[in-house]
């Protein structure tokens, strides 16, 4: 019934997008070149071929940092974050929809203020908070600033809206409580939105460089892009090692986005009404 | 999908729990009986320098059974950031590594602790001179390098160009510069990056003056620094590529030395390892002056933070790492930046060392130095007067409208 | 379904205050507390600072509003402001509408269509550190492959990163693409809650495709539209890392920003009292451009 579309016009799109896929992909191929590249560096264009490809940057990566722990932290944190997040935040976004009290959007208006201060001004303050309750160094510390996100509150509210409160309704005459409804109803119908959050949370809290630089001291609470910028020297640098350290980094979360996507395409439960 | 969520609270409480417990641990030094800690933060052991730091370490604690160095090593460029807010947090090491350039600010607003009893006699003058301020010695020098002029051997025999002498003038590397530079096979002459920190150096070189005597006025909007201010930018486009062909870009010049490709070089005493490995014979000289020479020196120094609580101990350590032999050693060895060690007999192993084989030049610079102008507000006017050579280099500005505008932006900071 | 609406709002009603006020809390709290000690409270001590003169390393100096005075007359601010202004104005219409076009695009049953949405995410999750460095490369005045492509047709060749008229359209060009990806999964997400018996119903009423996209897409896509706009112009206005990895503000302060400004100010100049003013400034823009869109909701935004 949907292929109406006449094969000309398939294949034009399907070309379009298939360029744009490659534009797409052509950092991430050219960053793994360069990484097996003896001496590779990107300022000096992209080849497709490699002369002598070689695993060294791969070596020199784990004996300059200690890799595996590394990512043990980076992983640990930021599967932490994006459970607390996710939980926090379904959680408030079924208060602010499915609840009424006084001065609400007042409250919601400080939770997205809380996305207008940049954290380059916020981190100073936060870490002499940190240290006022002897909390620095931990790996609290490196949580702390992300139990909860004012922007998975935002759109996982906006998903709880676009559930038709007929449902609930339809629960409470069954005798559900707001609890029961939150967790049998509002959450499976909101499973895209959820791995949508769970992707950003797990990304902001892997890539996240400021905070725990300022926050962490010792070695082994040390997070992924830390350990990556000290390949960065006064006035050399590695590239290809760098490169390397960044291929090692983007594959942990393209692996997370591929098994949320499963998840944000879903979408046949929407229709519950029927 | 419920068991799911509550595996996954199960796990999120554990991991906080264990969180708490495990940072208590290590948070406070955590000190075996009788033995003090002393932390220490740096950044120039980062990058290939952190194994010798450690034998250093090593070697002071086999010394000093008592005290216990806890190294924190932090890159560069994010080294201040980190410095800053530990201070404002006051979680500042014991010990720490500053620059010459931000050793001034420390010093002025007491973050520093005062060290006494410093044999000044073990360093060379000039470098520990630098961290006296008013009379009081702040900090101890830890490590100089300097800027001389490298040169590609094999280009100038191909040219047949005589080969720089330590009696150079400008005029001299300017005649050899056009001689060299060979724009058809992309052969450049003469590589000197327009910025602050060369600005300041060739200002001195023609005798100008950046600041007055007591710091108050910028001066360097002289006929003096109009002539030096060209001398820098009348090379880019003619003997040096232009910031649109890459000049400026990291690693760039480094890349052009090494693939042969460029005659001669302005640029740090650092790039000796890393040029060790070219094809081709290169060497080193002092850097031309024009009226005088003056060749740029960088110190980084060690000082004790004013909050340690273990002074006197972190100024044992700031001391060893300073003057030891054995650091003295190690950094020979590594090429980890020169000691500032006033005993010429011990830097032998450095002179020593084959290509560049005129090294002496590294010691013959340390006769007329020009140290970077240091003002409060050190950050912002480094940016403004780079940001105006820059243009001024681009063909956005007049050299005389980009360094009068320049003065004037550098007197606003120096009001405040 | 409708006669046993009026009992159920009864029942609730007769359960009181009390008993409402614990379900809010029990729902709330678990976010609003973290959001308060961990954000909200730094939010306040750095209005704190920003009434004071601060390096850091001393102790701070009372000023009261006269860092807000120097800051509202200052040009770098204002020029810092105009460029943040023109980089949201380039940077979301750019990313919406190729984030719409990719999530139409996606949403058809294609093959390998699991693998092109996660093709297009790539970007998204990859750190600016890399993305910066391909992107120098290809805006690259002299040999980048735009301006060899440029060239080659017979067009200007602009001078990019060095250029201080197009340093900041080279940033704006090279966020909307790397964010694309978020987009499109964002309207992805929208796209597949709009039922498809609607569409089939337009058809069946005889509308052609483009008026399907206007009058029914568009408008069932309105709250995620919302979403993106809202968050982008709050992500917008206090972008940083991409500026502070690529241009470093330049040439000459051509591409600086607000926040670039801030953490200037923090980190490198020693002026943390008046870059806690300056966010604060910041904050107020911010605040005001998102409330009138809250406000605005009712014009556009249709929820199901």
């Amino acid at each position: 019934m949907r292929d109406t579309r006449s094969l000309p016009a398939r294949l034009a799109l399907y070309a379009a997008v298939l360029v744009g896929a490659a534009i797409m992909l052509f950092p991430f191929l050219w960053t793994v070149i360069t990484s097996i590249t003896p001496e590779g560096s990107l300022a000096d264009g992209p080849k497709l071929v490699v002369d002598d490809p070689t695993l060294n940057a791969y070596r020199t990566l784990l004996d300059a940092i200690p890799m595996w722990r590394i990512i043990i932290n980076s992983l640990g944190i930021a599967i932490a974050s994006t459970v607390l997040q996710l939980v926090t935040g379904s959680m408030a976004a079924y208060g602010f929809a499915r609840l009424h009290f006084p001065l609400k959007n007042v409250v919601f208006g400080f939770y997205l203020a809380t996305l207008m201060v940049p954290l380059q001004v916020l981190v100073v303050p936060l870490f002499i908070e940190m240290k006022t309750f002897n909390l620095q160094d931990t790996y609290f510390a490196l949580l702390a600033p992300t139990i909860a996100s004012a922007f998975g509150v935002f759109l996982l509210r906006q998903a709880v809206t676009a559930v038709p409160m007929e449902l609930d309704e339809a629960a409470t005459i069954d005798g559900a409580g707001h609890l029961r409804i939150f967790t049998t109803i509002v959450l499976p119908l909101i499973r895209p939105a959820l791995a949508t959050v769970a992707v950003f949370a797990f990304m902001g809290s892997w890539n996240s460089f400021l905070w725990p630089l300022v926050v962490i001291r010792s070695p082994e609470f040390m997070t992924l892009p830390l350990g990556l910028s000290t390949l960065q020297g006064q006035f050399t640098t590695q590239w290809d090692v760098v490169m390397a350290g960044s291929v090692v980094s983007i594959v942990p979360i393209a692996i997370v986005y591929l098994l949320a996507q499963r998840h944000i395409i879903a979408g046949v439960a929407h229709t519950g009404i029927k | 999908m419920r068991h799911i969520r509550t595996a996954a609270t199960a796990a999120v409480l554990t991991v906080l729990l264990a969180a708490c417990g495990q940072g208590s641990a290590t948070k406070e030094a955590a000190a075996p009986e009788g033995k003090s800690v002393v932390r220490y933060m740096n950044f120039s052991s980062n990058d290939g320098h952190e194994k010798d730091l450690t034998a250093i370490v090593n070697a002071f604690q086999a010394a000093n059974p008592n005290i216990t160095v806890q190294v924190e090593t932090v890159p560069y460029a994010d080294y201040f950031t980190k410095l800053q807010t530990s201070v404002a947090g006051g979680t500042a090491a014991d010990a720490f590594e500053l620059n010459y350039e931000n050793f001034v600010t420390y010093a002025k607003n007491g973050s520093l602790a005062e060290l006494k009893n410093v044999d000044t006699s073990v360093y060379k003058k000039s470098l520990v001179d630098a961290f006296n301020d008013g009379g009081k010695q702040y900090g101890v020098p830890e490590s100089f390098s300097n800027v001389v002029l490298f040169y590609n051997k094999a280009l100038f025999k191909k040219a047949g160009v005589a080969e720089p002498t330590a009696e150079w003038t400008w005029k001299d590397e300017q005649a050899a510069a056009a001689k060299l530079t060979d724009k058809g096979a992309k052969v450049w002459g003469d590589y000197q990056p327009v910025s602050y920190n060369e600005f300041y150096k060739v200002l001195a070189q023609n005798g100008g003056e950046f600041l007055n005597a007591d710091r108050t006025q910028a001066t360097f909007n002289s006929p003096q620094g109009v002539e030096a201010a060209k001398f820098l930018i009348d090379k880019v486009g003619k003997t040096m590529p232009t910031e649109a062909d890459g000049a400026g870009t990291p690693d760039f010049d480094s890349k052009l030395f090494k693939s042969g490709k460029l005659a001669m070089w302005h640029t740090g005493i650092w790039m000796f390892s890393a040029m060790a490995a070219a094809p081709f014979d290169w060497d080193v000289v002092v850097e031309p002056g024009n009226t005088k020479k003056a060749s740029a020196m960088f110190v980084n120094g060690l000082v004790v933070s004013a909050a340690s609580k273990n002074a006197e101990a972190a100024q044992k350590w700031v001391t060893f790492l300073a003057s030891s032999d054995e650091t003295t050693k190690t950094r020979l060895a590594t090429s980890w930046e020169l000691p500032p060690v006033a005993d010429e007999a011990k830097l032998a192993p450095y002179l020593e060392q084959p290509k560049p084989a005129n090294r002496k030049a590294v010691f013959s610079a340390l006769e007329e130095t020009v140290l970077p102008p240091v003002i409060e507000r050190q950050q912002e006017m480094q940016d403004l007067v780079t940001a105006e050579l820059t243009s001024a280099a681009a063909g956005r500005k007049p050299v005389e409208k980009a360094l009068a505008d320049a003065q004037t932006k550098v007197n606003g900071l120096l009001k405040k | 379904m409708k006669a046993n609406a009026a009992p159920v709002r009864a029942r609730t009603r007769k359960s009181g205050g009390w008993k409402r006020l614990g379900w809010v809390l029990f729902f709330l709290l678990p976010s609003a507390i973290p959001l308060f000690i961990f954000t909200l409270v730094p939010m306040v001590s750095s209005l704190w600072v920003s009434l004071h003169k601060w390096n850091l390393i001393s102790p701070m100096e009372w000023v009261g509003l006269d860092n807000y005075r120097n800051l509202l007359t200052d040009e770098t601010t204002r020029r810092v402001f105009l460029h943040t202004l023109i980089y949201v104005a380039g940077y979301l219409p750019l990313v919406y509408a190729g984030g719409l076009c990719l999530a139409l695009a996606l949403n058809q049953k294609l093959k390998g269509r699991a693998f092109l949405r996660a093709t297009y995410f790539l970007p998204v999750v990859t750190s600016w550190v890399v993305v910066a460095l391909v992107w120098k490369w290809l805006l690259n005045p002299t040999n980048g492959l735009v301006n060899q492509v440029l060239g080659a047709i017979g067009l200007p060749e602009p001078g990019w990163w060095t250029d201080p008229h197009w340093a900041l359209p080279a940033v704006i060009l090279s966020s909307a693409w790397k964010d694309l990806g978020f987009v499109m999964v964002i309207l992805l997400a929208g796209l597949q809650s709009i039922p498809s018996d609607i569409y089939e119903a337009a058809k069946v009423d005889g509308s052609s495709a483009w008026q399907r996209f206007w009058r029914v897409t568009l408008p069932l896509l309105s709250p995620s539209t919302f979403f993106v706009v809202v968050i982008s112009l709050i992500n917008g206005f206090q972008v940083f890392d991409q500026v502070y990895v690529m241009t470093g503000g330049g040439p000459s302060g051509s591409s600086q920003v607000v926040v670039g400004q801030i953490y200037d100010l923090t980190f490198r100049y020693g002026r943390a009292g008046e870059a806690s003013a300056l966010s604060w400034i910041l904050f107020a823009v911010i605040l005001l451009i998102t409330v009138v869109q809250i406000r605005g909701q009712r014009r556009w935004v249709h929820y199901a």
